[in-house]
């Protein structure tokens, strides 16, 4: 081996030892943090050694001891299952409803059809409040404010174009004679759709739910604006810790930890239709 | 699919966006032109007095430009840096799947916590940011808490979620490029530079249209880095114009003149992204199909 490539190959290693500190330190620092008593966290110089605990998990899940009221959920596991029940919620009746528009929009042969996706994609551009601090004044006229079907319904703002879009790809992506076959067979369309295309496009569909889940999941400016005490989502519970006169690093650290598992477990699971996911279809 | 069909399955989800999104849209405008305040529910029509009033204040002037100049940092930071990157990733070898998946974690936590990881990291006493570049002889920066600094480290930040993402839309842009035309080049003796310029570059140009599509939309209306380092200060010096809505709708509870703001930015962003968008779609007509 020359020199040359020696040494290419040696800054391409530099390069990459970079690359790596730089988007991984932070998720490794944070992470040490979560594990770390007051005192470690305050220290400077920083600590890289010390005695880990999981104080601050415990803390975080089970709520600071002799504030909890008898058959009281800890706030933190409430934030939780808000979380929970608003995306799993908002997928759901995103896929109902965006699975039927994105075959139409794929397959049906309507003049306009190019712009119908466009006014659905053109929600994903604008900015949130535009749509989300007029929905707050009707929420709260109509009683919708701070409830689960309100958040829920809020948050098809987020899945519904991003379901529409990616499985309008996928069900591109899927060969219109095996369609056709089925269709000469007597199928109706519905029965094609279900029992055609869904299978095929099932991988897709998974990736979809799981991007919008995700990025339901994530957002905080429509439970800041929408949500009140009943309804806090996850990322509103990470905010908590820091109070008006300081901030509860360990705490936060574990809650961010905490509200960041379902992005990672969707890192490792997505690979392969991430980029299809994050730029709605546009990329395969 | 007769068109019967087709309308009967886009009514419920065309439904939905008509009462979900543009009904409150609707109400958006209008409200921009009243004087609605957020706890009485009367308002009355004023005209246009909220943008005269916005248009003479130079709070509002400022906010545009930290709006655009925070998109302009963004856009011109991450694009290089993504390119760079994606061409690192290009090359075969163990750690790549390794590098990918580091990638895409940045995108998928949520940004609140991005901002407070970096928040934590930035504290200028303690924060571990400024012990490690006092280790190379950088003297300790003030980082988010001054008003020099603060839009930067927005950027700084900001750079650290999505440069991932126009990675990996750059990188697919390259892994399209068909290798017989890389080849060719090659036997012929192009160099890496010269591949780079005459192939690769002209080849990706859509993909970066479509980076700079989402990249410049999301940086406009970019809202929750903000909110979770600095809410707008110190000192207004990264109120942008979210920002300032979100404020002036929710601390000052003026709902009509937090419209206006609204209103104002989604001009700017629908006239760009529909710029961008053409431009985008007429690019990548030459290689691949879309819609």
């Amino acid at each position: 081996m020359n020199t040359v490539k020696l040494t290419r190959n040696a800054a391409h290693a530099l390069a990459q030892v970079l690359f790596i500190g730089f988007f991984v330190f932070p998720i490794i620092w944070i992470f040490m943090m979560s594990l770390k008593n007051f005192r470690d966290i305050i220290s400077y110089p920083p600590k890289f050694l010390f005695s880990p605990t999981l104080q601050n998990y415990r803390e975080t899940i089970q709520g600071a001891e002799g504030t909890l009221r008898a058959g009281e959920l800890p706030e933190y596991v409430r934030f939780l299952l808000n979380s929970l029940i608003i995306s799993g919620g908002a997928v759901c009746l995103a896929v109902l409803l965006g699975i039927p528009a994105a075959y139409a929009l794929a397959r049906g042969g309507l003049p306009w059809r190019k712009h119908i996706a466009f006014t659905f994609l053109s929600f994903r551009f604008a900015p949130e409040l535009m749509v989300i601090l007029p929905m707050y004044l009707i929420y709260t006229q109509i009683g919708l404010y701070d409830t689960y079907v309100g958040m829920i319904l809020s948050h098809q703002l987020i899945c519904l174009p991003l379901v529409i879009w990616i499985m309008m790809s996928f069900f591109q992506d899927v060969p219109i004679e095996i369609e056709e076959a089925a269709r000469i067979d007597g199928a109706s369309i519905l029965l094609t759709l279900r029992a055609v295309i869904l299978p095929i496009s099932g991988p897709g569909i998974a990736s979809a739910m799981i991007i919008a889940f995700i990025f339901s999941w994530n957002n905080l400016i429509f439970g800041l604006v929408l949500a009140g005490p009943n309804t806090r989502p996850v990322t509103m519970g990470i905010l908590q810790a820091m109070t008006f006169d300081q901030i509860k690093w360990g705490l936060m650290a574990a809650a961010a930890m905490v509200s960041a598992v379902p992005g990672m477990i969707a890192a490792t699971y997505l690979q392969r239709h991430i980029t299809r996911g994050l730029t709605m279809g546009a990329v395969r | 699919m007769s068109a019967r069909t087709t309308y009967l399955l886009l009514f419920l989800p065309a439904l939905a966006m008509l009462a979900l999104a543009l009904y409150p849209f609707v109400q958006g405008v209008l409200t921009a032109f009243s004087d609605r305040k957020l706890y009485y529910d009367t308002s009355s029509f004023i005209g246009f007095q909220n943008f005269i009033a916005l248009f003479a204040d130079d709070e509002f002037h400022d906010s545009i430009l930290r709006t655009l100049a925070f998109t302009a940092g963004v856009v011109f930071v991450q694009i290089p840096l993504g390119l760079g990157i994606a061409l690192l990733l290009l090359r075969q070898s163990w750690i790549q799947p390794i590098l990918r998946s580091t990638l895409v974690l940045p995108l998928l936590i949520p940004p609140v916590v991005a901002g407070l990881m970096w928040k934590t990291m930035m504290q200028p006493q303690s924060g571990i940011v400024n012990w490690l570049l006092s280790n190379v002889g950088i003297p300790p920066q003030t980082w988010l808490s001054h008003v020099d600094t603060a839009l930067l480290s927005v950027i700084l930040i900001d750079t650290w979620v999505f440069t991932p993402f126009a990675a990996l839309i750059l990188l697919a842009g390259l892994q399209s490029i068909p290798p017989e035309l890389d080849e060719a080049a090659r036997v012929d003796g192009a160099g890496a530079l010269l591949v780079f310029r005459a192939i690769q570059l002209p080849w990706i140009v859509p993909f970066i249209v479509l980076v700079a599509l989402f990249r410049v939309t999301d940086s406009l209306k970019s809202f929750e880095l903000f909110y979770a380092t600095t809410r707008g200060g110190p000192l207004n010096a990264t109120r942008t114009m979210h920002i300032m809505a979100y404020e002036e709708a929710f601390r000052w509870s003026s709902v009509g003149k937090a419209m206006a703001v609204v209103f104002v930015l989604w001009l700017m962003s629908y006239f760009i992204s529909m710029f961008l968008m053409t431009k985008w779609q007429r690019r990548s007509g030459v290689h691949h199909e879309y819609g």
